[in-house]
């Protein structure tokens, strides 16, 4: 509330420059992306025909959605397979990031080196040519993705499962993740970093009075730890979100690249939009029930 | 004298306690192991990449696939000028572009960015609430959900086809928007600006030499990302004229030619690898504290 009245006071000043600069990017945000937004809107409610010089818009209700949901064989399951895989890699990305920045802030030598290390992946493992080499799901020879050539070549994981006696759906279960980490590991790179900001700004007293009162290591993360970083938390959760929603890798990004590909632009739109609004809607969801039992808002 | 033995002796017990559960050299040893190991696994398909491209076809072709090579060649490497040779334009033509593009369009994003950032950190406008929200909302957008309306947009502006298709749509990007923004709100005092509005700067001598150098780590970490995604970037059917194709475009074409091509397809990657782990290594000191304030904040 203070600094809303501080803010006036100097910037009652400034409000015509402030749109003067915002300007080159405001021009730019409405051209390429709101103005889009709206128009791939339209395109779901209508049959869109390529013609010569343009295309060409009917608007004929719901009944690209109706078909995308009932007609299609494919789409439903690729929507929630992909939702699947968002709820249940979300909490092992957070977990698995907390844990190695924990890790990564103690003190010891090449501390640096390791940072970085795990940060490299968010550097390299962009662009689709990267993509393509490394994480190629297609099972054609020649397109054999890194990833899965490393868990043929170094660790034969089914052979492993199958000597641990383990069997049917937990050994291909196991199978899945152990080839996963990759991705996995490779998705954490931003989290990382961001959970170490958050634990280098927790004031070093609280651990030393914690440290006089006696508190075990243990009590020390649930009781200092884990609390101080619930806001950074919900910050890394929410980007794991966006990045697990717009994974270029995933298989319904691929299937809408693919759509565009091949010219289909009305039903893509409309699989775009119900897709954006159920994994919307999880997020939303899963906010909410932060902000219920947290008592806090999620605030940016 | 007497009194300060009874206090460290009656203080004993409970320091001991707190040592037991302090790290001891196992755990140091433990803790050091599973951070190679995951450093191992965050590095595998780069020394992936690295092996495949100095393995001589014969090895390429084994199923399943080796990790290491057992005879390294640089004959897929040697190749890469042969290869070079059959493109229309001259290689350097090329690489002219990819820099050109990149440098071009991550500085004009930065300054963008910037700018409007500063603004809806620091000014009180009508409709700064709303445009905060459409960040946030457009964060979740993947590009390919709009790349048909995107691409009628770019024909109708005649984009198509020139230097700008790779410039001027990336000016839209929210990231950078919002990454400054916090930053700002965390580290730029209103004082500072009223006080330099005082001593009569205007408004470009506030930005440039108050506001920049303040938020310095939040824009080399954005050069890191621009750059890392304009360099590696394909514009799909919007380039046509090898004049103005960039790099990745002919990784590609090399990448088309197959198993026989995989080779040298992971030598050119390892070569295109180069220009942004050297960003990175330039601007690595400040991406971890800019990374910090984009989420802590009062």
């Amino acid at each position: 509330m203070k600094r809303k009245k501080k803010n006036q006071g100097i910037t009652a000043l400034k409000s015509r420059y402030g749109r003067m600069f915002t300007l080159p990017w405001l021009i730019g945000m409405i051209i390429f992306f709101i103005i889009p937004l709206f128009e791939a809107v339209r395109f779901s409610f209508s049959e869109v025909t390529i013609v010569p010089g343009g295309i060409e818009k009917k608007f004929i209700g719901f009944a690209n959605y109706k078909e995308i949901l009932f007609s299609n064989p494919d789409y439903t399951d690729i929507v929630s397979s992909a939702i699947t895989a968002f709820l249940y890699q979300l909490p092992i990305i957070l977990l698995l990031s907390m844990v190695l920045a924990i890790l990564l802030n103690q003190k010891f030598l090449g501390r640096t080196f390791f940072r970085a290390l795990y940060f490299l992946p968010v550097i390299i493992a962009s662009g689709p040519v990267l993509s393509l080499l490394f994480f190629s799901s297609s099972s054609d020879l020649s397109n054999l993705g890194a990833s899965e050539s490393i868990s043929t070549s170094l660790i034969s994981v089914d052979e492993i499962v199958a000597d641990l006696g383990i069997s049917g759906g937990a050994a291909s279960y196991i199978t899945t993740m152990i080839s996963r980490i990759f991705d996995l590991i490779w998705n954490c790179g931003i989290q990382i970093v961001l959970f170490l900001a958050g634990l280098q700004s927790i004031p070093s007293t609280l651990y030393e009075a914690s440290r006089v009162e006696g508190a075990t290591k243990w009590e020390e993360f649930w009781f200092i730890t884990f609390p101080m970083l619930s806001e950074v938390t919900v910050l890394v959760g929410v980007f794991t979100m966006v990045q697990l929603i717009t994974n270029d890798r995933s298989r319904i990004i691929t299937l809408l690249y693919n759509n565009i590909n091949s010219a289909v632009y009305d039903t893509t739109s409309a699989m775009a939009w119900f897709y954006f609004l159920v994994s919307g809607g999880i997020m939303a969801f899963i906010l909410f029930c932060y902000s219920y039992f947290a008592g806090k808002r999620w605030k940016a | 004298m007497n009194i300060i033995q009874k206090l460290q002796s009656s203080n004993s017990p409970r320091r001991l306690a707190s040592r037991k559960y302090t790290r001891s050299k196992f755990g140091d040893i433990m803790m050091f192991l599973l951070l190679a190991l995951g450093g191992l696994f965050s590095m595998l398909p780069l020394i992936y990449a690295v092996c495949t491209s100095f393995k001589p076809l014969d090895e390429l072709l084994i199923f399943p696939p080796t990790f290491f090579v057992k005879r390294p060649t640089i004959g897929n490497y040697k190749v890469l000028p042969d290869l070079m040779a059959s493109l229309k334009v001259p290689i350097s033509r090329y690489i002219f572009n990819s820099l050109m593009v990149s440098v071009v369009s991550t500085v004009i994003y930065i300054v963008v960015a910037a700018m409007a950032a500063y603004v809806i950190a620091k000014a009180t406008f009508p409709g700064r609430k709303t445009i905060f929200w459409i960040i946030q909302f457009a964060l979740m957008f993947n590009a390919y959900t709009l790349a048909v309306p995107q691409y009628l947009i770019n024909s109708k502006l005649h984009l198509i086809d020139t230097y700008w298709i790779y410039i001027l749509p990336h000016m839209a990007s929210t990231l950078g928007v919002f990454l400054m923004k916090q930053y700002i709100d965390g580290y730029i005092p209103d004082a500072l600006l009223e006080a330099a509005k005082i001593d009569g700067a205007s408004h470009y001598r506030i930005f440039w030499q108050i506001v920049m150098p303040i938020v310095r780590p939040a824009w080399l970490t954005l050069t890191l990302f621009s750059f890392r995604d304009t360099w590696s970037a394909v514009p799909n059917g919007t380039v046509f004229s090898e004049e103005i194709k960039t790099l990745p475009q002919i990784v590609n074409q090399i990448t088309a030619g197959g198993l026989a091509r995989s080779g040298s397809a992971m030598a050119v990657t390892v070569i295109m690898m180069i220009p942004p782990i050297l960003v990175y290594l330039i601007s690595q000191s400040n991406v971890l504290e800019a990374m910090s304030s984009s989420g802590i904040k009062e």
